[in-house]
């Protein structure tokens, strides 16, 4: 009896490792948890995420600063959110190389891989920065054009 | 009196389970990651504009190659160590009047994996890896 007993927990514990390996293994496959560093072309003092006399500093250099009063925001292909050092979201995407984007000032921010039209965020309002890869390895933050930052606001 | 013990080691190790199942959720981050990772679905694959060489696949040696051409360089001199691509996606303008031409090359090694080259003008920008097609 004890021997059954002492089986059947035996039991019950192994299924609950492998149980906990293979949720945690999935849940790092599809929600990424690491941090990007960017390393910015542009190295102004102040970033998007600092704090100046206790107040936050919601945008920087190349923000571009959309009111969306909660609405959503839209993965602009099929591609992968990950959260930079400031907290703020890095989309990039296969199918666009050389571009990054990145999102402040979201709520409700979803991480990981996103097909095209996914919903991303959500935001009173959000800071839009696109940085283009330069051949020395860093990001500079260049202009976006009207129909990239329409593909965030549109589900596509 | 044997089964009621029975019964109540086995709810025992029930509640057990469950509250553990529950520890496990908890640690997962549930419900602010779970849920979404379990509804993403694939990604569905980009559509090529144009096929421009039905039967084209990049070889090894060739992606050796152009793995060691630097960003900046002239489409010229990338296209000296390709062959031509399979297809080209659709163009775009990630800046107000520069437009984005992108290539893409499946593996000959790997056929459901692209290299997706970009060009801006005559410059190549960058490539990145596509592993969904």
């Amino acid at each position: 009896m004890q021997a059954m007993r002492l089986a059947f927990g035996i039991k019950v514990w192994l299924g609950l490792v492998v149980l906990a390996l293979l949720l945690g293994g999935c849940d790092r496959a599809l929600a990424p948890k690491e941090t990007v560093r960017l390393n910015l072309y542009q190295q102004w003092q102040l970033q998007p995420g600092d704090q100046l006399q206790g107040h936050a500093v919601l945008g920087g250099l190349g923000d571009i600063s959309i009111q969306l009063n909660g609405q959503a925001l839209y993965a602009p292909f099929a591609g992968q959110a990950r959260q930079d050092d400031r907290q703020c979201l890095v989309f990039s995407s296969p199918d666009v190389p050389a571009y990054l984007f990145r999102l402040c000032g979201l709520s409700d921010r979803r991480l990981g891989e996103h097909p095209q039209g996914a919903v991303i965020g959500k935001a009173a309002v959000v800071h839009i920065a696109t940085l283009r890869r330069q051949p020395d390895g860093k990001w500079a933050i260049v202009e976006p054009s009207k129909p990239i930052l329409e593909r965030f606001l549109t589900k596509s | 009196m044997v089964q009621a013990v029975r019964r109540s080691s086995g709810l025992k190790y029930l509640l057990a389970g469950g509250a553990i199942v529950l520890a496990i959720g908890v640690i997962a981050d549930w419900p602010g990651e779970l849920p979404i990772a379990l509804s993403t679905k694939k990604p569905t694959t980009l559509p090529c504009q144009q096929v421009i060489a039905e039967k084209s696949f990049l070889s090894r040696p060739q992606l050796s190659k152009f793995l060691t051409i630097p960003e900046g360089s002239t489409q010229a001199q990338v296209q000296a160590v390709m062959q031509e691509p399979f297809c080209q996606l659709p163009d775009l303008q990630v800046r107000p009047g520069v437009t984005a031409r992108r290539l893409a090359y499946p593996l000959e090694f790997d056929p459901k994996t692209w290299l997706v080259v970009l060009y801006e003008g005559e410059s190549y920008a960058g490539y990145a890896f596509s592993f969904r097609h």
